[in-house]
């Protein structure tokens, strides 16, 4: 178990007791991944530095020695879909089915809802929705990842399409929404996060990659390209 | 004959030495050497023929005794036989669930191609196949057999007129058959038991063994008792719970007969031995091996039920046990093992209270595995009258689950369960959640501090429908810091809520005017859970930092009764800390659950504490207490459920259901109102709901 005897010999739990006030929720010492020992170590592992900083991106998306790549960007993208909750819940109260009939960024495209038999244009806020639920579907699906200490993988290969889809999440809130996505980026830096991550691991093409996200942070430090 | 009798004696005395012609009796006597005669050769005749039959007679005692033995073995052949079926039978079920876990592991290990292939080896004979199919069928099929079985053995031992010693011997055999094997399996599960607590399991293992009769007596005073209620009332409520019962017991039948061959002369050991046959056969019963692995785990913590009875008898101190109760108790468990072993008795009755007992030990198996939340599930409620429950997580969401809309997917005893909605409106994680009573709507606080009213979507919608914002009814603004506990009041629509900003408050969420009162007790510090008084609707009780819980009158805003705990030394209050509270639905009743493994009962009129267990092997989370008001279902971070019956205070059973995130395991449990539903949360992102 996650204990850690103190100096005075009382015992650390990592526990959120009923009456925490929402201050002290999670506030407790870190602990190291290697004294993990529950099944979920990599959600607690991940929600820990993200606690801890969430802007040292590099950080949170280093992943221990000797860990299952798979089951890394598995629980990363888990975080990824919940912490998305929180975009798609300040769309809720501005992103209407009248104003977003559609699912777009720019105009290039129209994205259709996948959550369906067949392929709807679901109106933005959801196709939001919907993308959410279907992606915590698959995520938590039994069929596919029955595990969350070892993957195999041919599931690890749906984790791609997920994340192209909740990918539009970002883009239409970015060219349609622009000022609930600056505020939703400046607390959380998800899409940036979202977007290294899916560099680093190669689960989406540039090309789709559409929200300029990583070039505005690094114009300033390097001489434009 | 008579005459012939006495003739017969002397003739066989004399006839060998010579048979004499023409002698009467009297000659016979003076004359030995006597000529043998017609008379005393027919009178020789006579008498060796009665000898004969005499001899016959005897013979065919022997023989029917002989053949009566031989009926007797012809039937408990039948009855071992059937037995043996039996225990084949769940073998073979669980060579099939291991089969089926084989082929789904090696499925998972080499991609879905081989599902087909791999599917089809496991697939056994037909009529185990059908088993398989449904619970149901097994059962009666197992039932009709065995209740075969046991008229067969009936009718040959009243042939015979003697039942003690055979039922000794029935019931050695039975137990030498499954007895024995128990033992062998705990002793197994004890070496096996590694991980956490296997050395703590393994001593009380043995102490529990030893004190095994000291353990039954040690049952707390019960709750009738503590209430000061009267012996008739008592009694009353056990009848009632026998009948009542009765009905939702029928899928259990078949574990009555095992249990009904338990020896009735050890009647201390019986409340342990109908436990263990019952988990025999929930091992046979479980298709899942998960469950099974489960089960397994769980009867090996049931060994440390006894030592913590001990513990609790101690804790009582002088708490005299009343004798009214005591009673109760053992005549309703008595009167069951009585009933079972007159043999003589008509066959239903034996049967109905068999099973009215079996009610008294339903075995909850797990059925329903929720997973679509992303993290800790905080809480769970479910709907009054539907098979429905709503969800409440740290991913800030809130989810709709229908459990008659399962994913038809795998052949598991666990069925996959999707959502069919999912409300978003926190910006945080979501800590608790009620419903209403009629279940249109439904209520969440979350670390935001705000209460969300939602409006229950229909059971039956498509989980992919357009959105509709209407389904938030409305937002409570007045908690300054996170809600972390709520509670409704049907007859008057009121919502109970909880903060860390110290207060509780008293809301009419459909009224206009929404906020009713603020309640804060200064001394107390911040409150931790909140219910309704259920015995008297006016009357709210808050459990608070200092330990101590409050009970206010809503209106007058007034502290009414305090229920104090006394401080122990060198502890500090969080490690005692009250995390859940609820009031018994019927009498003057606060349950609490601590942070310190205890459970503490109060009386609401006195303020004391009637009752404090030892109820779990780390900190209880959570309590729901049945709607009839008989059982109490505890979660703990020591990822177990257990349910206790409340009148004596037992755990009736224990199931390990949720995994650690952190230091965290399991962080509510829920009763459904008027289904045999019972279902945990955990911190391991699952719900899990058992029948
Ligand atoms: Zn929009
Ligand atoms: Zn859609």
């Amino acid at each position: 178990m996650s204990k850690m005897k103190m100096a005075d010999g009382s015992t650390i739990l990592r526990r959120n007791r009923p009456g925490t006030k929402a201050k002290d929720f999670c506030r407790w010492p870190d602990e190291p991944f290697e004294e993990m020992d529950s099944t979920l170590a990599v959600q607690q592992y991940i929600q820990q530095l993200i606690r801890r900083d969430p802007n040292n991106i590099d950080l949170i998306l280093k992943m221990p020695e000797s860990q299952d790549e798979g089951v890394w960007k598995y629980e990363h993208l888990r975080q990824f879909c919940m912490e998305l909750n929180g975009l798609a819940v300040r769309l809720q109260g501005e992103c209407h089915p009248e104003t977003c009939t559609q699912m777009t960024a720019t105009e290039q495209w129209i994205f259709l809802c996948a959550a369906h038999k067949t392929p709807k244009e679901c109106p933005a806020i959801d196709y939001t929705r919907h993308t959410l639920d279907g992606a915590a579907c698959l995520l938590n699906s039994n069929k596919y990842f029955p595990s969350r200490v070892s993957i195999k993988e041919s599931s690890v290969a749906k984790l791609g399409s997920v994340c192209r889809r909740v990918y539009r999440i970002f883009s239409h809130a970015y060219f349609h929404h622009r000022s609930i996505f600056d505020e939703f980026e400046t607390e959380t830096c998800l899409c940036k996060r979202f977007t290294q991550f899916v560099t680093k691991y190669n689960l989406m093409s540039k090309d789709n990659l559409i929200v300029p996200i990583l070039e505005e942070e690094n114009t300033p430090g390097e001489s434009e390209a | 004959m008579e005459d012939n009798s006495l003739n017969m004696q002397n003739g066989g005395q004399m006839g060998p030495q010579g048979g004499s012609v023409g002698n009467n009796k009297q000659n016979d006597e003076i004359n030995p050497k006597s000529q043998y005669s017609i008379p005393g050769i027919l009178h020789f005749i006579q008498h060796e023929w009665a000898r004969f039959e005499l001899e016959r007679s005897q013979w065919e005692v022997d023989r029917a005794e002989l053949q009566a033995r031989i009926a007797f073995l012809q039937g408990e052949r039948k009855g071992q036989e059937n037995l043996k079926n039996d225990l084949v039978r769940r073998i073979k079920m669980l060579e099939y669930a291991l089969k089926q876990e084989r082929a789904k592991f090696h499925k998972l290990k080499y991609g879905t191609e081989l599902q087909q292939g791999d599917m089809k080896p496991p697939v056994i004979d037909e009529s185990s196949e059908s088993q398989l199919d449904s619970d149901q069928s097994f059962v009666s099929v197992s039932n009709s057999t065995w209740k075969q079985g046991r008229q067969l053995l009936r009718q040959y031992l009243q042939e015979i007129g003697y039942t003690d010693r055979i039922i000794d011997v029935r019931s050695t055999r039975v137990r030498a058959l499954l007895g024995l094997n128990n033992n062998n399996a705990d002793q197994e599960d004890n070496q096996n038991g590694g991980g956490l607590n296997a050395n703590e399991s393994n001593k009380r293992a043995s102490e529990t063994q030893g004190r095994r009769t000291p353990a039954k007596k040690a049952q707390p005073s019960s709750l009738a008792e503590a209430m000061m209620l009267d012996t008739e009332a008592a009694v009353m409520a056990n009848l009632e719970f026998l009948s009542n019962t009765d009905v939702d017991m029928d899928d259990d039948d078949d574990m009555n007969d095992d249990a009904d061959i338990e020896p009735g002369d050890e009647i201390e050991d019986d409340v342990k031995m109908g436990k263990k046959d019952k988990m025999d056969n929930d091992l046979g019963l479980g298709d899942d091996v998960d469950a099974i692995a489960l089960e397994v785990f769980n009867e090996l913590n049931r060994l440390s039920e006894a030592e913590k009875k001990q513990d609790i008898k101690t804790e009582q101190g002088k708490r005299a046990i009343g004798i009214n109760d005591e009673d109760n108790v053992d005549s309703s468990l008595g009167l069951g093992e009585l009933a079972q072993l007159t043999v003589n008795n008509d066959a239903e009755s034996t049967y109905d209270i068999a099973s009215s007992k079996e009610a008294f030990r339903k075995t909850w198996n797990a059925k329903y595995t929720l997973r679509s939340h992303f993290d800790a599930v905080r809480a769970l409620a479910f709907h009054p009258t539907e098979p429905v429950l709503i969800t409440a997580s740290e991913d800030h969401t809130l989810k709709l689950w229908n459990l008659q809309k399962t994913v038809p997917a795998k052949k598991s005893a666990s069925l996959d369960v999707e959502p069919l909605y999912t409300f978003r409106s926190h910006t945080g994680p979501v800590l608790c959640l009620a419903i209403s009573g009629t279940g249109e709507h439904c209520y969440s606080g979350g670390l935001d501090g705000i209460i969300n009213c939602w409006n229950v979507p229909n059971s039956n919608i498509d989980p992919y429908d357009l959105y509709e914002p209407d389904i938030l009814n409305a937002n409570l603004h007045g908690h300054s810091d996170a809600v972390w506990g709520l509670a409704v009041l049907n007859s008057k629509q009121y919502l109970l809520s909880c903060s860390a900003d110290k207060t509780v408050k008293l809301w009419a969420p459909h009224a206009k005017q929404q906020l009713l009162s603020t309640y804060v007790s200064e001394q107390d510090g911040i409150p931790s859970s909140v219910d309704f008084v259920r015995d008297e609707p006016n009357r709210i009780v808050a459990s608070y930092f200092s330990l101590n819980c409050v009970i206010f009158d809503t209106e007058t805003g007034k502290p009414v009764a305090r229920l104090e705990s006394t401080a122990a030394d060198g502890v500090n209050s969080t490690a005692r800390q009250i995390n859940k509270i609820v009031c018994h639905p019927t009498l003057p009743l606060t349950i609490t659950a601590h942070e310190d493994r205890h459970i503490r009962f109060w009386d609401n009129h006195t303020g004391k504490m009637v009752h404090s267990m030892v109820a779990h092997l780390d900190a209880v989370t959570s309590l729901a207490v049945d709607p009839n008001g008989l059982y109490l279902l505890s979660g703990s971070h020591d990822c177990s459920i257990r349910l206790w019956h409340l009148d004596n205070k037992t755990c009736v059973q224990e199931i390990t259901a949720h995994r650690k995130k952190f230091d965290e395991s399991i962080l509510d449990v829920a009763f459904h109102p008027s289904r045999p539903y019972i279902a945990s949360a955990g911190a391991d992102g699952l719900a899990k709901v058992f029948v």
